[in-house]
């Protein structure tokens, strides 16, 4: 060649040789981290890991059904996730990573289209590719007029993508939204939503084969393939479901135990789970220890220790008071803070012994984007602060607070009969309503609803302040029966600052957030915040690498150890 | 030598109340092929006294004395294995209510077969022959088809006739016979003690007749005891028995026989009621009931002696002689009366 | 005897259909809308409606008992179970193996254990082990089979570790069971509740049997056969033993019944998911489909082992067989 065209050509080969070099050194740095990690991490692998499930059950393993905690930590053990949490503690634990997906989406300039690829040589347990087509369906489960119930429409994904609301009516085959072609996975939503991609972190949208069918059947499929680090080999509803190690899962998260087994007992009180947590017979029970051993279970294996066997972590939940807004007295915002100034968070708390919570006057929760911890009412009873509220609020003859209960816990009977006394101290009446021990949500749930306190909470079904603002209290949700927004708060400005807030995203996002939940907590008390509350759980002598993550409220089933 | 011959034989069970002295003394001996009638009211220790001499009490509660020697051997006290090789083979016993006393859920053909099996080392086969033969010759009809049956389906007599034939099929040589007829009727009655007097001429068998009924006894014994209240009162020869009782207590039994060619308007009571066995009187046991009581006989007991008649018929009473014969003639005459009258 | 068996059958027919009745009736006087319950937690105006619709719920009780009956003849279907859809039918094919292990299980160790301390109690009165036998039978009647059970957890499964504190494993190996199941582990893990259940059993029974004994002891056949010349083991097996079982093989029809009761106790203690630990926790739960479907079946499992111990007592007794 000419001498002009030396120099490039040596560039250039220059430049190839070192990317060569380059990728060759750093293949062999990942390989040698790999071993290494690959080395303790075999070490932990191994061995049937056995969790028993006291005073509880699964209501349904079936992803396009299952809306309870406890079906959800099963579920992320066997969910492959477009993006999912990671097995690791604390706030790297909330941090969603690309699972199926190579990467996080391509977002369009207008914020409406989210395109994902996935990584090729994904598979589900039965060895059948996983494709875009996958998740497609997954989205259609938890929307199908055809499945036992459509929960999608409670987080408002009927109106969140294209054509899924003609999908939900039973109008359309398919979500026209939603297209699925090869390996890659196109959203269109119906205007810009920044929590699209923490909502594909839901337990919802594992991956399912294509074929996966439709029933009206409560318990949703029991059996059936899938793409995360275990299957499910066997589901007896009520009693014992049986999970796998899935061999053909590659991601990064753990895959310990050989065979996970979950006993359910309904029935139960949870003693005799910890006793056989204590003779090395049961490894953990998902319902924690009971309430009444915290105490006994702290001193004598002490709380958090390394290698320890009692942990206490906290939940993304916040544990509530609810008010009727519609309904007098605590339709009045006054009345409303004389209340959280008078009934008290700490004795409340107390009621279940040592480690049960922190005492919180807020909606958000820490962990979430936007918290900024603020105190506005103080966590013991204030009753000149209340009384002063309650002469300025001018409310002659207020009538008696009607408290709901349910009767089936002892801990909320305590709870309403301690407001009772706290309220009588403030001058005010109060009547004490059981509910149905088996239906409490219904009757608060229906418009023109007579409760005035109820007992209640929330957890996060994905980490965005969304989820716990605009969920709950956004006043245009309102319907007959079936709200969400159970506090009938309607406020035009506050909804505004809602939408508003809606709308950004990143640091703006959370700071409007934190405004917003002061905003909420100071001017407005439509509730009566109590506390973030504490999974107390107990593991077996022989359990390593306990993970606990916030979001699920459980240890990651799949990382313990009892190999 | 006598086959069987008891000697001061006593009898004491202990109970939560004090010790009830059944048998105070009892002694008789049996002859081959001889019957001995035993004869008493309820609790007068006469069926104690033969369960004694088969070892059938519980010794767990009593306390045994006296001698039994049968054949020589003494067997009161002896061990369980050598007495239950006597029982059923050379001493067989049979009892009251023939409805209770065959095992209701067993044929009777198991049952006769068992008595067989226990004694003799024979095949099954063998034992169910000998057991339709025992059948047929205690009268039992279609002996080798009612053989298969169970004891509910046969009448009473025939259940007696059974729980004969079980005890007489090893051929024992003395029979002890607890009241065998008192649960039947008459006529059946009549047909047992015919066939028992039968069985016995063929096998030479020693009988002991244990009942209340005097006419059974004036049938079948040659010897007979009168018990009272755990003791023999009186002891002789049949004939001399009923020809001339020595004693208040057998002139009050004889009273109450009812005879064929008297009418009377009631059976002659005894008045009274059997003695406690636990607390028995002072001195002569019949002594509350007797007629002719006198202090004498509230003090001592009386010995079981003999006699002006001889040294075979005994009895116990304080009586002077003449006393009791002048009473019996008194009674045989006034007994004479009534017949003639009616 | 044929007659006999016919008159036993109709009779049993009789009052399968009264006692499924009358546990309909009942659910449905109480005051619970089994919509709402099967609606659960996250429940809509729509889904209700169409449960209700799909229960039948809104016909006459009537004609809701009918098809219940209907369903059961015709599909030997029982329904689903509101709280997790479970066929009712599957449920209880789940928890009958449990009760069925821990109940006959249970009966035949109580008889193991009650039969030879009745009948040496029987032929030793007043002795050392006749008076420990009625203090043994006298904590068995008195204690409660909840308080023994948690003693028995706490002494030898927890303290000295002896045995598994709950569970149940099934007796079929299995491969999806985690370690539980298999005959071996199926017993080890049933000690304490066998232990537990047959306690009160055990108790009634050695006193059953001692009285009955001592009875059949004094009977005239029993002087008889000694009479005869048997010895007193031949005695005891061959002329007692066999009559004075008999009343024990009617009480046992009874008490199979009692015992069906008496294991939601033991199956709750000791974390047995049985036909009455499911019992409690559907009535608790309103759960209506299951708490019928199981008195269904007890009502069955009852009656139809109450007519086979007539029949066996009957055959056994051949004053009965034979008659007439």
């Amino acid at each position: 060649m000419r001498r002009k065209h030396m120099l490039p050509m040596f560039l250039l080969s220059m430049g190839v040789a070192l990317l060569v070099a380059a990728t060759t050194v750093g293949v062999a740095a990942s390989a040698t981290h790999k071993s290494q990690g690959a080395a303790s991490k075999a070490a932990l692998k191994g061995g049937v890991l056995r969790v028993d499930q006291s005073a509880g059950q699964f209501d349904t393993l079936d992803p396009g059904l299952a809306y309870v905690t406890n079906d959800w930590a099963v579920l992320y053990t066997t969910n492959l996730n477009l993006v999912n949490f990671p097995n690791k503690p604390g706030r790297a634990g909330a941090q969603l990573f690309p699972e199926a997906a190579k990467s996080f989406p391509t977002i369009s300039k207008d914020g409406k289209t989210y395109t994902f690829h996935l990584r090729s040589g994904l598979r589900f347990s039965n060895g059948k590719p996983i494709t875009a087509l996958a998740y497609q369906r997954a989205w259609e489960r938890i929307l199908s007029p055809k499945m036992y119930a459509q929960y999608g429409i409670f987080d408002q994904l009927n109106t969140m993508v294209v054509g899924a609301q003609a999908f939900t009516n039973g109008k359309a085959q398919h979500i026209s939204g939603i297209k699925a072609k090869g390996l890659t996975l196109t959203f269109h939503l119906t205007k810009p939503n920044p929590t699209f991609v923490s909502i594909l972190g839901m337990q919802w949208f594992g991956a399912v084969m294509p074929s996966m069918k439709y029933t009206k059947n409560p318990a949703g499929v029991l059996v059936y393939p899938s793409g995360g680090p275990y299957y499910i080999a066997s589901n007896s509803p009520g009693r014992t479901v049986v999970l796998k190690r899935n061999k053909y899962y590659h991601g990064p998260r753990f895959q310990n135990p050989d065979e996970i087994v979950i006993n359910s007992f309904p029935n139960s009180n949870g003693e005799s789970a910890l006793l056989q947590i204590e003779k090395n017979q049961v490894d953990f029970d998902m319902a924690g220890i009971p309430a009444d051993d915290a105490a006994k279970v702290a001193k004598t294996y002490g709380v958090n220790k390394p290698n320890g066997q009692y942990h206490v972590g906290t939940e993304s939940c916040v544990i509530w008071e609810a008010f009727n807004n519609a309904r007098p007295p605590t339709d009045n915002v006054d009345v409303r803070k004389a209340l959280n100034y008078a009934i008290g968070r700490e004795p409340i708390i107390k009621l279940l012994g040592p480690n049960a919570g922190g005492a919180t006057d807020q909606i958000l929760v820490p962990g979430l984007p936007g918290y900024k911890k603020f105190s506005a009412y103080g966590n013991y009873p204030n009753f000149a602060k209340a009384k002063a509220l309650l002469s300025q609020a001018d409310v002659k003859n207020p009538p008696a607070l009607n408290i709901y209960y349910n009767p089936a816990s002892s801990f909320r009977t305590l709870e309403a009969q301690f407001e009772k006394a706290q309220l009588a101290h403030i001058g005010l009446q109060a009547t004490l309503q059981q509910s149905d021990p088996n239906s409490y949500y219904g009757p608060i749930e229906t418009k023109g609803t007579t409760y005035n306190i109820a007992h209640s909470g929330w957890c996060a079904d994905y980490f965005d302040p969304f989820d716990f603002i605009n969920v709950n209290f956004d006043g245009r949700s309102i319907q007959q029966t079936g709200n969400v927004d159970y506090f009938y708060f309607n406020n035009s400005v506050f909804n505004k600052a809602m939408d508003h807030a809606a709308s950004l995203s990143g640091q703006a996002r959370a700071k409007a957030y934190a405004a917003l939940d002061q905003l909420l907590m100071t001017k407005y008390v439509p509730a009566f915040p109590l506390y973030v509350p504490t999974f107390r759980y107990m593991t077996a002598k022989r359990v390593k690498n306990v993970i606990y993550s916030n979001y699920f409220g459980y240890p990651d089933l799949n990382a313990l150890s009892v190999g | 030598m006598a086959l069987l011959e008891v000697n001061d034989l006593q009898t004491r069970f202990r109970t939560d109340d004090g010790i009830v002295k059944a048998v105070s003394g009892v002694s008789f001996s049996l002859e081959k092929g001889e019957t001995l009638g035993v004869v008493g009211e309820s609790g007068s220790g006469k069926s104690v006294t033969f369960l004694t001499v088969m070892g059938l009490v519980d010794m767990r509660h009593a306390q045994v004395e006296g001698s039994v020697r049968f054949d020589g051997q003494e067997i009161l006290g002896a061990s369980s294995s050598s007495l239950q090789k006597i029982r059923g083979s050379r001493i067989g016993m049979i009892f009251q209510d023939p409805m209770t006393s065959l095992n209701p859920v067993k044929r009777i053909g198991w049952q006769l077969e068992e008595a067989v099996l226990l004694h003799n080392d024979v095949t099954h086969a063998e034992a169910r022959r000998r057991s339709v033969e025992i059948l047929q010759e205690v009268e039992i009809p279609r002996a080798d088809a009612r053989i298969d049956d169970y004891p509910h389906q046969f009448s009473g007599g025939m259940r007696q006739r059974v729980m004969i034939a079980m005890a007489l099929i090893n051929k024992p040589e003395v029979l002890i016979a607890d009241e065998p007829t008192t649960a039947l009727d008459v006529t059946t009655q009549a047909q047992i003690l015919r066939l028992m007097r039968k069985l016995q001429d063929e096998h030479e068998m020693a009988i002991v007749m244990i009942t209340h009924d005097l006419g059974v006894v004036a049938e079948l014994a040659n010897d007979v005891l009168v018990m009272y209240g755990g003791r023999v009162v009186e002891q002789a020869q049949v004939d001399h028995l009923f020809a001339k009782p020595e004693m208040p207590y057998t002139w009050g039994l004889l009273g109450s026989l009812p005879r064929l060619n008297v009418t009377s308007e009631r059976l002659e009571q005894i008045p009274g009621q059997p003695p406690s066995l636990l607390h028995p009187p002072k001195g002569c046991s019949f002594n509350p009931r007797c007629a002719y009581v006198f202090d004498r006989c509230r003090q001592e007991l009386p010995e079981l002696a003999a006699g002006a008649v001889g040294d075979e018929h005994r009895f116990r009473c304080h009586l002077p002689d003449e006393e009791r014969a002048r009473i019996w003639e008194a009674k045989k005459a006034a007994l004479a009366a009534e017949g003639s009258a009616a | 005897m044929a007659y006999f068996l016919i008159r036993r059958v109709f009779w049993a027919i009789f009052l399968f259909f009264v006692a499924t009745l009358i546990t309909y009736i009942i659910f449905f006087v109480i005051p619970t809308d089994p919509a709402q319950i099967a609606c659960g937690t996250h429940c809509t105006a729509g889904l209700i409606a169409h449960i209700r619709k799909s229960l039948h719920l809104d016909l006459p009780i009537y004609q809701q008992y009918w098809l219940f009956i209907w369903n059961l003849l015709r599909h030997q279907s029982l329904g689903y179970s509101f709280q997790n859809g479970a066929s009712v039918r599957w449920l209880i094919g789940q928890d009958a193996p449990v009760t069925a292990s821990l109940v006959f299980g249970g009966a035949i160790f109580w008889l193991t254990i009650s039969i030879p301390i009745g009948i040496l109690s029987a032929l030793k009165p007043r002795s050392i082990l006749d008076r420990a036998a009625m203090i043994f039978v006298l904590v068995g009647i008195s204690a409660p089979a909840v308080w023994i059970g948690l003693i028995l957890i706490y002494v030898i499964g927890y303290k000295l570790g002896w045995t598994p504190l709950g569970n149940y494993c099934s007796i079929v190996p299995s491969s999806t069971a985690g370690g539980c199941s298999g005959p071996a582990e199926w017993a080890y893990h049933l000690i304490l509740p066998w232990m537990t259940f047959m306690f009160l059993f055990a108790a009634l029974y050695v006193r059953l049997i001692r009285a009955n004994v001592m009875e059949t002891m004094s009977e005239d056949y029993v002087r008889t056969a000694r009479a005869k010349g048997a010895s007193a083991s031949r005695v005891l097996f061959q002329h007692v033993l066999r009559n004075s079982m008999l009343p024990v093989v009617t009480i046992l029809g009874m008490d199979i019944g009692l015992a069906l009761g008496g294991a939601v106790f033991t199956e709750t203690v000791f974390q047995m998911r049985g036909l009455g630990s499911q019992l409690v926790s559907s009535a608790l739960a309103d759960d209506l489909p299951v708490v019928v479907g199981i008195v269904v079946f007890a009502c069955l499992a009852v009656i139809l082992f109450n007519f086979f111990v007539d029949v066996a007592y009957a055959w056994l007794d051949p004053r009965i067989r034979l008659s007439t």
